[in-house]
């Protein structure tokens, strides 16, 4: 099919649709319906209900008293579908006589289980039970205001089956979300974000400038107060029609919008502290007696069994545990925020505005202010306080109806963020964790210039914070989406969107001020980037009702995208004193880069439904994209998925027990493209300093692949949802298998070629996902004055390398890329075993193996792998005074995966002072390891490879929704207050390092080096409504 | 309350609306069935430059410069191979956390060291592109100087020299023609002195002129043409081969912040990562302790250290366990480095000469020491194994820190019938401060990342 037949089909249906919407003369067979939509019990009215004719495109949304109007029905019988999250389905028929109103009061019945009805597709809004996939929801407008979220990431995590979040160890720093594991080798397994129908950006890592490990996630820009709810599409199989780059999963975001009725302001507030209350190691030192050679060296464990040497002592110290020298204080975080929501039947708004600052858990140690106070010294604010946000966010949506058939929303966000991070984790020998966990093990070491380091290793924070890291974020994100109804079997949907980034970056150490002798002189850099990411989104729907029992819908859509990266970056090195540009430099650098990709796609997509429980659809997409190589054109993407309501079936019975009983299963694909420049051979500029100067040179860069094409992945999914016992147990159990062909893989190329580019991308490789989900949500006790209400959700995952083409295994340091393993699995040689043959009480090696007491593989052998294997995260919420009072609490496990424990195998291995190598009372194994990575010939790391497995108490929240008098005496209309805490503590793990989820960076496959642990944070918030 | 529009109003409005979203849509359907796919996601980078903008003789000079630049990066920028060469033989300790470059300072390397990868794939790069080179010059720009192909074969030669001093048996040689990958076959490192020495006599016989440039490119040519035969045992021809080359002449890459940073410097002095060494396993030269002007020494934090212009004030090095031993030939990023020297001649004409005429040798290794002050005449040491033991000294310190020294170790084992145990480094490695021994290697191996290459097999052998 080539492309301009796809685009003339769409053409050609789109006009046949306007041309059928221009009969006018079909208004005179057409009538209006209006009503009130009530809770049945209460007889309170129902805002936010969605109303549907079924069968056609018509509907309404009831305002803040429950009211609706559909005008322009076709007269006669129809029925109308109310849907509401936390409400039963409701059907009702209506008799519409042509010329009149005909009124249709609904009244709606309370669920024990608050599933939402409604999920967001590719082509648009859909009943949850038409879709064959199992799609994830967080109503993250409730979870705000209940719990502990400083982020996105805490929105998402434990709270959707399948998909990992790490999340991040200090203020400002990014996270990572993985859904249904890691499909590609070597290009990104982020999911993609969709907000408001506009693609968005959402890249780790989002930083020209290293501060070593954390960096700014640009999903974490986002305010989660503005946030309405986030679905979750898990895989090929739902995300097919999101095209290429969709196969890592999609996020949906719908941000929050209007009701119809009187304006409704809410304002709030968030103050939270920070502690980081994580246990860090201990550092060792083992002192020689002065009798023996000197005392300068130390004397470990193997040297006295040798006798080498002859020990004095043992010390220790752990610069975190003592309150004059940790880096750790309490953090500090604020919030306010003023919104308001309401508007008429012809135009709603929802308008926001936050200010937020965090100050986040590094400090200025006790000692360091003593010693700047007696010699005169002082630190700037950036300096004393240098890890902070401060945040402004600001959204306006607007959603007009100007006539019955169409309607427009528009939505326009802005993000004004400045950041500071700190140089922490695995930033080598100037970082505040390097030096914390390289400590000396005694608190009264010194510097060459005689000053005290008090169990810092080199530099202590008041010199590490003297590197400034910022980074300012301006972001507009703005989309505009149209629907267009010209008859009551036809709509027509525009979507058009901007996702705009300025990040500026910035990182200054000043003259005489820095750590490393490079830079003793000082620098700055300043670096700039602009991101653009434009989405155009055109599609267009028929519904028929073909028979009495079969209903028809048929989508096609055309959808573009266009990202631009432009950046522009300067450095000066060699700094005047007191001087902070680029230009108070003596060297002066600069450079620039622009990428951009495109990619245009079409779809359509054929549904059935068969007597309203019967779903049957079937799609296909066809994407090109500018990075396809030169001999590659068109990727294509089908779809196929059921959905069958059995319980609405005569022969099942109907057994009172059961309340709604599906199955469903779902087939799809979807593609991850590659990189801008990866199909194209090309040169690259180079300088080169000569006799007579600098001049400019090429070099050739890389091969390129005109073969290139996208990565592609199917997935099958197969599940069923219920729910049980007058709706107070619901499930949602789905079995996933995901296939990644042509699959992209880093192709190292071989050295000897002399290319610029160490590898090249070719569609070689194979990894298989498969595992389960569930979710189970309960309402085990339900009282008027109290309830207790269970929920439950558990993932699985297998990840498998089935095939690298015919490349050879990809050998690293500690990891194996090999075919029939897990990607990015931990391999090196292994500690086969360990016995204190001498009982002398110290493991010792000796290259006869008769005599040494360890024994090591001859080769490289699999440990494990880095990704969990397992997750499970349960709630419990306990309901008290009238239901007003919510106690709730989560517990978090991941599982069956390791954690490289790197932070321990340098302080064993370089930085001399683990428990293994100096306690007299440390472990065999702690030993073992040890002596292995220090004196086995292999320097094996293997005996870091330690199990991750842990179980967290992740979240309690206390919660209360005031009575109403209370905000009618401050004539108000609502208070709620929430008093939260997050990442409470470890409940087990066998895990040794600081935090099994203690990563300083956000790639596939990180280790955990001198890394900072996530804080804990404890919030209390306020809301009120008036 | 809900509000109510004259239905007359709103049927108008509709209309109105109806036509306008229409017309929109329709328009906006038919600029995009409109537009050709093609166009649409056609795109240029900017930050690319295509193989057709080199076919031009600006192209091909670009091409050469890149050479040159690519060449300072493989030996003594961030490719790091001096360094990584002087670890492994005697003239640098580790003194740092990465036990990739202590298993090099260890000798025993396992294949997948992610530095050697690196500083390998550096050195082929420098080789490609003199290769790309020599073809654009003699396509685009066959009236260019000759010494500008003559120095493009010179940077081929004097890497396939460097690969041979250092690697195992099994060598490969791949390139690039026309855009497509051609894997080469693994190959003996005598064959691989043997492909250095054709592209040297390449190079020669395009010395036409008598500039400075032709004058630089030829001594350099003949300088490493002498240390080629010498790899192959041809001692007499290797004399004759640098014959005329003065003791002054220096053949250097340039180093700064916008091109390469001298890594040299960098690493030993700057981060404090390799140290100076002395008498490294009973078998080192004292590189230290010698206090020989041609390889002046300080200790980080002390007072010539701590002085401008060398400024290394830290007491400890990376690892902290002593103070750094810093070198102070190459003292700031920019410093200049000699890949070759005028001494080396005298250095290869004295080794000529060694076994047949040792009064002679020794002058030539005098005469070459009068062009650095301090430096007193050497005496007959009386035995052959001594003149042996002198020369490859003296070598050591002409060359110090410039990729030479495991040449030699490996020609004494090869070439003088040494014990590998009695040249290279052996015992406790680092006692005291590191922990483990010595291993056995004498070579580098062929990396891991080369298997990719379907003809590679990895070292024939891990000989000599």
């Amino acid at each position: 099919m080539s492309w301009r037949r796809v685009l003339g089909a769409l053409t050609a249906a789109l006009l046949a649709g306007a041309f059928a919407g221009n009969d006018l003369g079909a208004q005179a067979q057409e009538g209006t319906i209006i009503g009130q939509v009530l809770e049945s019990a209460s007889g309170q009215p129902i805002p936010a209900a969605q109303i549907s004719v079924v069968g056609t495109t018509q509907g309404a949304i009831t305002n803040s008293e429950g009211r609706y109007v559909i005008r322009g029905v076709r007269a006669g019988s129809v029925e109308l579908r109310a849907l509401r999250v936390g409400f039963s389905e409701i059907r009702q028929t209506v008799n519409v006589v042509a010329g009149q109103e005909t009124t249709a009061n609904i009244r709606m019945t309370t669920m024990a289980i608050a599933l939402n009805p409604v999920v967001t597709t590719a082509t648009g809004e859909q009943r949850r039970v038409e879709v064959g996939n199992s799609i994830a929801q967080v109503d993250a407008a409730k979870v705000v205001e209940t719990s502990a979220v400083t982020n996105v990431g805490d929105l998402l995590t434990s709270r959707a089956a399948g998909v990992m979040v790490l999340p991040a160890t200090q203020t400002g720093a990014g996270i990572r979300i993985r859904i249904r594991g890691n499909s590609s080798l070597s290009l990104s397994n982020n999911p993609i974000y969709v907000i408001d129908g506009v693609r968005m950006e959402g890249t780790t890592g989002s930083s020209s400038v290293s501060v070593g490990g954390s960096t700014a996630s640009r999903i974490g820009d986002l305010n989660p107060d503005e946030i309405e709810s986030m679905e979750v599409i898990r895989g090929p199989s739902a995300a097919t029609l999101y095209g290429t780059d969709a196969a890592n999963g999609v996020i949906v975001i719908t941000t929050k919008r209007g009701v119809a009725g009187a304006p409704q302001w809410t304002y709030y507030t968030e103050q939270t502290a920070m502690q980081d209350r994580n246990d860090y190691p201990t550092a060792w030192r083992a002192w020689r007696d002065i009798s023996t050679v000197s005392n300068t060296s130390q004397c470990y464990l193997t040297q006295v069994a040798s006798g080498a040497c002859v020990r004095d002592s043992v010390t220790s110290f752990n610069v975190v545990a003592d309150p004059e020298t940790t880096p750790f204080g309490t953090g500090y975080r604020q919030q306010h925020g003023l919104q308001v929501r309401g508007g008429s039947e012809t135009l709603r708004y929802f308008l926001h505005g936050e200010w937020e600052d965090e100050d986040g858990i590094t400090k200025v140690p006790e000692f360091e202010k003593r010693y700047m106070a007696a010699n005169g010294l002082s630190l700037n604010s950036n300096q004393r306080n240098p890890n902070g946000l401060t945040r402004i966010t600001t959204r306006a949506n607007i959603n007009i109806v100007p006539t019955d058939n169409l309607d427009v929303a528009v939505s326009a966000g802005y993000i004004s963020s400045d950041m500071q991070l700190v140089r922490s984790d695995d930033s080598g020998t100037a970082g505040v964790a390097a030096n914390i966990y390289g400590g000396p093990g005694f608190k009264y070491n010194t510097n060459a210039a005689g000053d005290t380091l008090w169990g810092w290793r080199e530099y202590t924070p008041r010199r590490v914070y003297q590197t400034e890291t910022s980074q300012a974020i301006e972001r507009f994100i703005t989309s505009a989406s149209t629907n267009f109804r010209p008859t009551d079997w036809l709509s027509f949907r525009a979507n058009a969107g901007l996702d705009f980034i300025m990040r500026a970056d910035h990182q200054l150490c000043r003259f005489g001020d820095c750590t490393s002798s490079t830079d003793r002189q000082g620098f700055k850099r300043e670096n700039r980037t602009n991101f653009y990411m434009y989405t155009v989104d055109l599609g267009a729907s028929a519904n028929r009702q073909l028979t009495n029992d079969i209903g028809s819908e048929t989508t096609a859509g055309v959808q573009f995208y266009r990202n631009i990266f432009s950046a522009t970056y300067a450095t000066g090195r060699g700094l005047t004193p007191g001087g902070t540009t680029v230009s108070s430099g003596a060297e002066r650098l600069s450079d620039d880069g622009t990428t951009e990709s495109r990619t245009l796609g079409a779809y359509i997509e054929q549904r059935f439904a068969f007597r309203d429980r019967l779903f049957v659809t079937g799609a296909v997409r066809s994407d090109r994209n500018s990075a396809f190589g030169a001999d590659f054109k068109t990727v294509f993407y089908p779809k196929f998925s059921v959905s069958w309501v059995v319980s609405e079936e005569p022969f099942f019975g109907s057994p009172s027990w059961i309340n709604q009983f599906r199955l469903r299963s779902a087939y799809g694909a979807a593609g991850v493209q590659p990189g801008t420049t990866d199909a194209v051979q090309y040169y690259s500029s180079t300088a080169v300093l000569g006799e007579s100067g600098e001049e400019p040179g090429l070099v050739f860069s890389t091969l390129g692949n005109s073969n290139l094409k996208p990565e592609r992945s199917t997935e099958f999914e197969v599940g069923f949802d219920g729910s049980f016992f007058n709706n107070r147990l619901s499930a949602e159990v789905t079995y996933y298998n995901k296939v990644s062909r042509d699959a992209l893989i880093s192709r190292i190329l071989p050295p000897s070629l002399g290319t610029g580019a160490t590898s090249r991308f070719e569609n070689l490789g194979e990894v298989t996902n498969k595992g389960w989900e569930a979710l189970f949500n309960g309402q085990i006790l339900q009282r008027d004055q109290i309830g207790w209400d269970m929920s439950l959700n558990a993932s699985s995952n297998s990840n498998k390398l089935v095939s690298l083409g015919n490349v050879p295994t990809i050998t690293g340091t500690t990891q194996q890329e090999r075919a029939g393993y897990p990607l990015h699995g931990y391999w090196s040689r292994g500690l086969l075993g360990y016995e204190d043959k001498n009982g002398n009480g110290i493991i010792e090696y000796n290259a006869d193996q008769s005599i040494s007491e360890i024994v090591v593989s001859d080769t490289a052998i699999y440990h494990g792998t880095n990704m969990p294997k397992i997750e499970m995260a349960l709630t419990n919420g306990f309901e008290f005074w009238g239901r007003r009072l919510r106690l709730a609490g989560m517990i978090d496990y991941k599982g069956g995966h390791l954690v490289y424990n790197n932070s321990e195998r340098i302080r064993c291995a370089s930085r001399n002072n683990c428990s293994g190598l100096i306690n007299p009372n440390a472990s065999l194994f702690e030993q073992a390891r040890t002596v292995m990575v220090r004196e086995h010939p292999s320097r094996s790391v293997a005996g870091f490879f330690e199990d991750g497995d842990f179980l967290r108490f992740r979240e309690l929240s206390l919660s209360l929704t005031a009575p109403q008098e209370w905000a009618e005496a401050l004539r108000g209309r609502s208070i709620t207050a929430t008093l939260a805490a997050r990442n409470l503590g470890m409940i087990w793990t066998e895990y040794t390092g600081v935090d099994p989820e203690a990563f300083g960076t956000t790639g596939d496959s990180p280790s955990s080096f001198q890394a900072f642990a996530p804080p804990t944070y404890y919030t209390f918030r306020v809301s009120f409504g008036f | 309350m809900l509000t109510h529009t004259s239905r007359t109003s709103r049927l108008s409005a509709r209309r109105i609306f109806r036509s306008a979203a229409l017309s929109t849509l329709a328009a906006g359907v038919v600029v995009v069935s409109a537009c050709s796919p093609t166009d649409i996601l056609d795109l240029t980078d900017p930050d690319i430059i295509n193989p057709s903008d080199v076919q031009s003789p600006a192209g091909a000079n670009a091409v050469r410069l890149g050479a040159l630049a690519r060449l300072a990066t493989a030996t003594s920028g961030s490719g790091e191979f001096f360094m990584l060469s002087g670890m492994f033989a005697d003239e640098y300790i580790n003194g740092d956390s990465f036990i990739a470059r202590q298993e090099i300072d260890q000798r025993i390397i396992t294949v997948q060291n992610n530095f050697l990868t690196d500083a390998n794939r550096s050195l082929h790069r420098a080789r490609l592109s003199g290769e790309q080179a020599v073809q654009l010059l003699e396509e685009f720009s066959p009236a260019a100087p000759g010494w500008h192909r003559a120095e493009m074969y010179f940077v081929q030669a004097y890497v396939a020299n460097l690969i041979a001093e250092h690697y195992c048996n099994g060598i490969v040689f791949s390139t690039v023609t026309d855009g497509r990958e051609e894997f080469g076959t693994p190959v003996t490192t005598t064959a691989a002195f043997e492909r250095a020495l054709d592209q040297v006599i390449a190079g020669r016989a395009l010395i036409t002129g008598a500039s400075a440039d032709d004058e630089r490119v030829l001594y350099a040519l003949q300088v490493l043409h002498g240390r080629i035969l010498l790899n192959l045992n041809r001692y007499a021809e290797a004399a004759a081969a640098v014959a005329g080359v003065p003791n002054d002449f220096e053949y250097l890459v340039r180093h700064s912040l916008s091109t390469s940073s001298n890594y040299n410097w960098l690493r030993n002095n700057n981060e404090r990562r390799y140290n100076v060494a002395d008498n490294e396993g009973t078998n080192g030269i004292n590189f230290v302790s010698a206090n020989d002007p041609r390889l002046p020494i300080c200790f980080g934090g002390d007072a010539v250290c701590a002085a401008p212009p060398i400024e290394v004030t830290n007491p400890l090095r990376d690892d902290l366990f002593t103070a750094p031993v810093v070198q102070m030939i190459w003292t700031a990023r920019e410093s200049e480095v000699a890949l070759l020297k005028g001494q080396e001649a005298r250095m290869i004409e004295a080794e000529a000469l060694l076994a047949t005429n040792p009064g002679s040798a020794i002058a030539a290794l005098n005469d070459a020491r009068t062009t650095v002050a301090g430096l007193a005449p050497l005496a007959d040491p009386g035995t052959p194994e001594a003149r042996v033991d002198m020369l490859f000294r003296e070598r050591a310190f002409w060359n110090f820190g410039v990729g030479a020294r495991v040449g030699d170790m490996r020609r004494l084992i090869r070439q003088y019938g040494r014990a590998a145990s009695d040249v290279f480094p052996v015992g406790d490695w680092q006692p005291g401060a590191k922990a483990g021994s010595y291993g056995t290697d004498v070579n580098f191996p062929v990396p891991q990342a080369e298997e990719n290459n379907p003809n590679a097999a990895g070292c024939m052998d891990r000989n000599p």
